[in-house]
This record gives structure tokens, C-alpha cells and sequence, in this order.
């Protein structure tokens, strides 16, 4: 069970029965580290003593204190020597007698009982026994569950998921009551030792999909996994893409709909994001409240995101491509005022466009470091004072300002923040095609950007289902979403175990 | 469906449907209006497209049977199970040279087109290097995913194309369809070779069917994927001569580009929308090309196992460079055009109709010698 590293001889080593010896190991082995605490009691006053360990800062002094120490205290029967019980019974007797905790394991290795401490459990030393009890005492200041601020809602529930993987967990579970809710718990991290879960409703996914997931996660083999990114990164298909291939979310509902949807979900110990696998194209553009809204609503919101996404994408290019290339498309009185605007400007649009998109890539840099107040700020300064300055200065043009800032809007009405920088990465490509070539250039650039798309797979899932290879009856929930009574189907394309997710005819029939 | 890996070798109906469509629309829609107003009178030039288009969709038949009757074998193994090896190898030679040449045709009528729609300045050198890296780059990946690409592309050249002929109802003139029926047969008849050549290239799905995943429903694909461009090749061809009259079109280079020229967009928010429309065009020439491309590097490595498709793709890209580099006129493009097309018509059409012969009467099937 306990994957110690190889290189570590210890782990193979017993508890040895002197107290006294064992404090001093636990001490060495630590390197006598100053949160480390060592009480040693005598059992309900008597003959026989114990000792407790534990890591200050990982454990619950108000446990130790009430329900380990006072109850130690207390059990009196248990400290006298001439009893007639052996050492043992004594140990079973204080575990199951005495402990008022609910999670308490008897061990002899020395590797559980560095990783129970190290976690932030008990360790109970009793005096000349094999064995050791561990004590459940992990606490870990917690935030609160807030609303997660990178994909907040008009609509929707305000709960985000923390750092902590247990309160995580109770966040999916709370909505979806169902049995086969599986947790498929790993270790990562040779030396952080971090729990990761997978997760998914069996019956539901494709048992296909859990084995690939499965397979990729006992791959990993590094010291330390800070962030779920890392996990990411390690399982994804594809590392050259630009695309993330597996949709990172703090929300808890969003995960829930993907696992109803038979998908899966990975969660990592100490970071809110969990991934959410396979990811198609499409999930990139949508959110959670396209289902919430009534459909009409929810649907145009969707339409008006699929424009985003082409306007990143294409904007600055399609300027490019007109003022150098193809002036004629342009009608005669904008040519004009277009022309007029550009008159004292001294670069080619490309070089223009490259000048304001690359200042704003910054400022959007620079805001995200700055703290809130002076991020604010920034945004002033940089949105309206350089880009005022730079017409009034002559070097870009009015027309290129307002394209680099509905550009910017655009890129950010796209939920998934990666997609989004994603987008205004290969925007930069097709701005470069478009000032080699105009819009030949830029249809060559989406060509290249589809064939990707259509080539690149999450999980042995094609990244641009359901549109290639299509599943019709998928298309209910893709650029449209329909109303709720018409999506009884789970989506086809993940080939779920279980189609029907609602019955259009309600509960009676 | 059952199986998890519909990702990488498989082909499904809709793909075969979207792929054939695809591959079958290319330049005919630009340049079929011209050829057949050249020589039809009035708007006879429909009866010359049915005529084609029932002649190809007889060998789309014939095709789809010889595919349903070896299920998972490209042209190569057919061969080899209907004649022997050598056959086949010089079969595969064949085609791969066929498919070879006619990419760089291809690339060269793109460029031509580019130069006059979207460029002034730009040589067609560059406009022919650009689009065969970008070719090189959609080659390099797994055939199925190409023929994906398809069910994106087919759906933007459709919306383009019922875009041009919706804007342009206004300019219809019923008029100038009158008179029927004034053509002799055979004037209609010898306008029907063009026509047949512009259902030219659905031939290729003979090596794609070594991965369609239902050979039965080949027939269907086949003959529905042909459906679609003989459907807009007609209606273009109407409006083209209801719009700009039988004279007009035969003195017009391309005619289906003129379409999209008069196009107003309504507020004028921007001009020149055959610019637009040959943007979007680039698509499916793109993957015209890239299955062609794709089927020339499957023969080729029938051949010749060992190379890798990086390598194929490597060394046929300046060759192809150096074909659509040769003819030096619009007119020599076109001599090129044509003696491709009647090697497709031998080859493409001829070749696999008499392979289906020689299969019934030796009662050979694909399942036995499979096994």
C-alpha cells in the first residue's frame, strides 16, 4: 500500500519496543525539527507510559488535548503493570476503549508511521509494544468555500471548489447522490505524497475512457505536483498544441454536468482546479450558464461566444488582410476615412498590428500581477492613456485601437481562460499570414488551425466531435442548446453505458 | 460504433458522402458554365450535365459494388486478389501518378485563380509554396482525419455557394433560359466530356475503402456524395445563364466567380465579395488536393512499405512544385487539366469497371480471399 521510495532503506524497518529508542528514532529520522512534539503521559496515572507524536502545525491540538491526552488520563485500568493483561491487549484496550477518535490504525513499519506524522497524524508509542497506534488528527486551516473567481456566474451556484480534496469530494457528492459515484484515489509525488482522485459514475462513462485515464495517472512519477497543471501536462495527448486538452474548472457544477455527461474528472490535493477528461472542442465554448438561462437565451449566448471566438482569431488579421492587400473589398467611403486615419502613420498595418496587439498581451500581463487596486489602474492607463497617446504620437491608427480592444474583449468572453490564450496565441499567426498573403494567408492559417483540430484527440476522444467525425443527435447542445426536454440523450460521442438522461414525458410514463 | 476507436482508422458513411462531394466539387464550378455554354445553345447545357452526371453516377455504381465486393481492401489488394501482384503494382503506379499529376494541377489552378481574384503583385510562385506546405502539413497527419475535414469544409462551400445564387435572385432572368431544347444531340453530346470530367476524383475512396467501416453502405455514400455536386452544378449552371445569358457566359473566364462579383452585400459593409467567395473556395480545393496528395502517398506506399509517410511527403512536395510549375499560359493549364482528366477517366473509372468485370466472372470475392 505504501509506494515508500525506493532509494529509502527504511521503509523496511519495524517499531521497536522501547519507547525511549523509538522517540529518538522518530527524532533522528526527522532531523529533530522544531514542530515536531513529543509528550510522553503515564497511562491514567500509573507504572506504564506512552508517548505521543505529531507535527504541530498539521494536527488538531483541541483533539490531542480532549479526546487522546484527558482520555489517556483517564484510563486507569489500563496503567497498572499487574493487571494480568499482556502489552497487547493493553494496546487493543486503549485503541478501542480508550481513543474517543474515529480513525485510529495499528502499525509496525516505521514508513507508515513517518507518513501518518508527516500527514499530520498521531503517532502512540506505548512502551514496550510492537506496534504503534496511529491517531487521525489531521487538520488543515481551510478557507471557506467561496465563489470561484475566475468563472463567476450571473446564475448559478456561488460554491467553488478549495484546496482541501476532502471538502472537494463532499462538493461532488453533495449533488449527485448516486452509488456509483466512484473515487479512485492516487498518490502523487515521490516526496509531496499528494492525493489525487479520479473520479466518474460507473455505468455512465465508457469503461474505455477510465482505462486510458487510469493508465496515464500511474505514469507519473515526479517529486512534487503543485498544481493540477502538472497533472495536465503529463497526461495530455498532445504537448505541441496549442489547445488544453483537458478543461480545468473550479466549479463544482460544471464538474458534476461533465460526469453525468460520462465523462470523467481529476482532483488534486491542494489546488482547486480539477480537469475534467476528455475535453472536446466545443466544451471549450460553453458554459454552465447556457443551461441555466432558458434556452433561448442560452443559445444566443453561445452563438454570441462562437463569434468571440472568431473574432479573436481573425479581427486584426481580416484588417491586415484588407488595408494591405485587398483595398478594394473595402467600401469606398470607409477606404476613406480608413485612408485619412492611416494617413501620418508610418508602419504597415502589420507592423501596427503587431506594435498594439503585443502592448496589449502586456497590459493584460501586467494586470494580472499588479495587486487589485493598482491592477485597476493599469487598465486606465494603459487602455486609455497609451492608446490615446499612441494616435494622438501618429505611430497606430484609431481604426487599429478599436480593433485590438474588441479583439481583446472577445478573447475574454471565451470561459475557459487557457482556450482564451490559446486563441490570442495563434490570433498572432494569422495576423503574420495575413501580412504575408491576405486573406489567402488567413484561410491557409484556418485550414492548418482545423486540420489540427481535427487531428488532435483527449483521451481517444476526437477533439472535434461532434462536428468531425458528426453525430447529429449531438448537435441539439452544440452551437444551439436546446431546450431542456429535448436533451434526454446523453451525448453520442462520448458512447456512454446509459443514454437517456431525462424522459420527455415527465415521471408518469 | 461499438468499438472506442472510431478515432484513427476508421471512415464512416457520412465522411465517404462529405468526402466524395468534396473531392467531385473543385474548379468544374468555377469553369463548367463556360464550357458548356460554349458549346450548347441557350440553356441546353443541363441536359449535357444529367447526361454526365448520370454517366458518373453508373460508374459511382460500379465503383461502390467493386468496393462492397472487397470490403477493407484498397485498389491494390483488389487487384491483386482479381489478376496477381504484378497487376496490381502497375495498377498502383498508375494511380499514384494519376493522383500525383493531378495535384499539381491543382495546386497550379489554384494559384492562377488566387492571382486574379485576391492578388495583384504576389507571384504564383509564392501562392503555389505557401499552399504546399500548408498541404504538406495537412498530409502529414493520419488519412482519416483529412477525410473528417471534409464534414467542416463541405458545409462553408455549400453556404458560400447558396449564398452567391440567393443574393444574385434579383439579376435572374427567366428569359434568358428560353429557348429548350434548341441544341443538336451532338453538340450536347460532345459538351458532355467536360461535364464528365468535373465528376472526376471520387475514384480515390477505391484506396480509402481499406478503412470505410461499412462497405455495404458504400454504395449509398458513394452515389449520395455525387448527388450533391451534380445538384449544384446544375443550379449554378441555371442561374449563370439566367443571369448573364448564354453569350456573356462564354466569353467569361470564370463565370460562377462573376456571380459572386455582383454581389452587393446589403449596408455595403463590404465590397468585392468574389474575393470572399474564393477565399472560402481555397477550402475545398485544399482538400481536393490533400486527398488526392493523401491517395498518391497510400498507392505509392503499396509499392514501396519501407519509406515512412514524412518521407513520401518530403520528397513528392518539390516534385509536385516542379508539375504545377510547368505549363506556362492558362491555356497550357488547361491542355494539363485535360489529359489528367482523361488518365482519371482510364484509370478512375475504366480500370476499376473492368477489375468488377473480371471479378464476377471469376466469382471472386473479397471475404475469401481475405481470410
Amino acid at each position: 500500500m505504501s509506494e515508500s521510495a525506493s532509494d529509502d532503506k527504511r521503509g523496511e524497518s519495524y517499531v521497536f519496543p522501547d519507547m525511549q529508542e523509538n522517540i529518538g528514532h522518530i527524532r533522528r529520522m526527522l532531523g529533530d525539527p522544531a514542530d515536531l512534539v513529543i509528550r510522553i503521559i503515564s497511562i491514567g496515572g500509573g507504572e506504564r507510559s506512552c508517548a505521543l507524536a505529531f507535527l504541530s502545525g498539521l494536527s488538531d491540538k483541541a483533539v490531542i488535548d480532549e479526546q487522546i491526552v484527558r482520555q489517556i488520563l483517564k484510563a486507569g485500568r489500563f496503567g497498572q503493570e499487574d493487571t494480568g493483561m499482556d502489552i497487547s491487549e493493553v494496546l487493543g484496550g486503549l485503541r478501542n476503549e480508550t481513543m474517543s477518535v474515529s480513525q485510529v490504525l495499528e502499525v509496525n513499519l516505521w514508513s507508515d508511521v513517518i507518513k501518518a506524522v508527516l500527514y499530520g497524524d498521531t503517532a502512540m508509542f506505548l512502551e514496550g509494544a510492537d506496534d504503534v497506534l496511529l491517531i487521525g488528527t489531521q487538520n488543515w486551516k481551510e478557507r471557506s468555500i467561496d465563489e470561484p473567481p475566475t468563472e463567476a456566474l450571473v446564475r448559478g451556484p456561488r460554491e467553488g471548489f478549495t484546496e482541501k480534496i476532502e471538502t472537494n469530494i463532499g462538493l461532488i457528492r453533495r449533488g449527485i447522490r448516486d452509488m456509483n459515484l466512484r473515487f479512485v484515489s492516487y498518490t502523487i509525488g515521490r516526496r509531496s505524497r499528494k492525493t489525487l482522485i479520479l473520479t466518474y459514475i460507473q455505468g455512465i462513462i465508457h469503461p474505455a475512457i477510465v482505462e486510458e485515464a487510469r493508465r496515464r495517472l500511474d505514469t507519473i512519477d515526479i517529486d512534487d505536483a503543485p498544481e493540477s497543471g502538472f497533472i495536465e501536462q503529463w497526461i495530455e495527448d498532445s504537448f505541441l498544441s496549442p489547445f488544453p486538452q483537458l478543461l480545468h474548472t473550479e466549479r463544482p457544477d460544471k464538474v458534476r454536468a461533465a460526469l453525468l455527461q460520462g465523462k470523467a474528472a481529476v482532483m488534486l490535493e491542494g489546488t482547486p482546479f480539477a480537469l475534467i477528461l476528455p475535453t472536446t472542442f466545443v466544451a471549450l465554448i460553453q458554459s454552465p450558464e447556457d443551461y441555466y438561462e432558458r434556452w433561448l437565451i442560452g443559445s444566443l449566448i453561445r452563438l454570441l461566444r462562437y463569434l468571440a471566438v472568431i473574432i479573436a482569431l481573425f479581427a486584426p488579421a481580416i484588417y491586415i488582410a484588407l488595408v494591405s492587400f485587398h483595398q478594394g473589398m473595402i467600401p469606398f467611403k470607409l477606404a476613406f476615412s480608413i485612408a485619412a486615419a492611416r494617413e501620418g502613420v508610418p508602419f504597415p498595418a502589420i507592423i501596427e498590428a503587431m506594435v498594439m496587439e503585443g502592448t496589449l498581451e502586456l497590459l493584460r500581463e501586467a494586470g494580472v500581477r499588479l495587486p487589485k487596486p493598482i491592477g485597476q489602474t493599469i487598465g486606465i492607463v494603459g487602455g486609455l492613456v497609451i492608446g490615446e497617446a499612441a494616435v494622438q504620437a501618429g505611430v497606430v491608427s484609431p481604426i487599429m485601437v478599436i480593433i485590438v480592444a474588441v479583439t481583446a474583449i472577445s478573447s475574454f468572453a471565451i470561459p475557459s481562460y487557457s482556450a482564451g490564450i490559446a486563441f490570442r496565441m495563434l490570433r498572432f499567426a494569422t495576423m503574420l499570414a495575413a501580412g504575408i498573403l491576405g486573406l489567402f494567408g488567413i484561410i491557409l492559417t484556418f485550414i492548418m488551425i482545423s486540420t489540427h483540430l481535427v487531428r488532435l484527440r483527449s483521451f481517444g476522444m476526437p477533439y472535434s466531435a461532434p462536428f468531425a467525425p458528426m453525430f447529429i443527435t449531438d448537435w441539439r447542445d452544440l452551437v444551439i442548446r436546446s431546450p431542456v426536454t429535448f436533451l434526454t440523450k446523453r451525448p453520442e460521442f462520448i458512447q456512454t453505458k446509459n443514454i437517456n438522461r431525462a424522459n420527455k414525458r415527465g415521471k408518469r410514463s | 460504433m461499438k468499438s472506442f476507436e472510431y478515432g484513427d482508422r476508421e471512415i464512416g458513411t457520412t465522411e465517404v458522402v462529405y468526402g466524395v462531394s468534396n473531392m467531385v466539387i473543385g474548379f468544374g464550378v468555377l469553369t463548367l458554365p463556360r464550357s458548356l455554354a460554349a458549346m450548347t445553345e441557350s440553356s441546353d447545357g443541363w441536359i449535357s450535365l444529367m447526361i454526365g452526371g448520370g454517366a458518373a453516377l453508373v460508374f459511382g455504381w460500379l465503383i461502390a459494388l467493386l468496393c462492397a465486393r472487397f470490403p477493407k481492401m484498397g485498389l491494390s489488394d483488389m487487384t491483386k486478389a482479381v489478376a496477381n501482384g504484378a497487376v496490381a503494382n502497375v495498377v498502383a503506379m498508375l494511380f499514384a501518378c494519376y493522383t500525383f499529376l493531378f495535384v499539381g494541377y491543382e495546386t497550379r489552378g489554384l494559384a492562377n485563380i488566387s492571382k486574379l481574384y485576391l492578388f495583384d503583385r504576389t507571384p504564383e510562385e509564392a501562392i503555389c509554396l505557401f499552399f504546399l506546405l500548408v498541404l504538406a502539413y495537412g498530409v502529414a497527419g493520419p488519412s482519416a482525419a483529412l477525410l473528417r475535414l471534409n464534414l467542416i469544409f463541405l458545409p462553408l462551400v455549400l453556404i458560400i455557394v447558396f449564398l452567391v445564387l440567393t443574393m444574385n435572385i434579383t439579376f435572374f432572368n427567366m428569359h434568358n433560359l428560353k429557348p429548350l431544347f434548341v441544341t443538336d444531340w451532338q453538340d450536347t453530346l460532345k459538351a458532355t466530356k467536360g461535364t464528365v470530367f468535373s465528376f472526376l476524383g471520387f475514384e480515390i475512396f477505391l484506396f480509402y475503402n481499406a478503412w470505410a467501416n461499412r462497405p455495404k453502405a458504400m454504395k449509398k455514400a458513394i452515389l449520395g456524395g455525387l448527388a450533391i455536386p451534380l445538384f449544384i452544378y446544375l443550379i449554378v449552371f441555371v442561374f449563370v445563364i439566367g443571369i448573364f445569358g448564354s453569350e456573356v457566359t462564354k466569353n467569361t473566364l470564370y463565370p460562377t466567380a462573376e456571380l459572386a462579383k455582383q454581389v452587393e452585400i446589403p449596408g455595403g459593409f463590404f465590397e468585392r465579395f468574389e474575393s470572399i467567395f474564393f477565399t472560402i473556395w481555397v477550402v475545398t480545393l485544399f482538400n481536393t488536393a490533400a486527398m488526392a496528395f493523401d491517395v498518391t502517398i497510400i498507392a505509392l506506399r503499396t509499392l514501396f512499405p519501407k519509406p515512412k509517410r514524412m518521407t513520401w511527403v518530403i520528397w513528392l512536395c518539390p516534385l509536385i512544385y516542379l508539375v504545377s510549375m510547368q505549363p506556362q499560359s492558362v491555356t497550357e493549364i488547361d491542355t494539363f487539366g485535360e489529359w489528367i482528366s482523361y488518365a482519371g477517366l482510364a484509370i478512375g473509372w475504366c480500370l476499376p469497371a473492368v477489375l468488377l468485370g473480371v471479378a464476377k466472372m471469376r466469382r471472386i470475392k473479397g471475404n475469401e480471399q481475405a481470410s
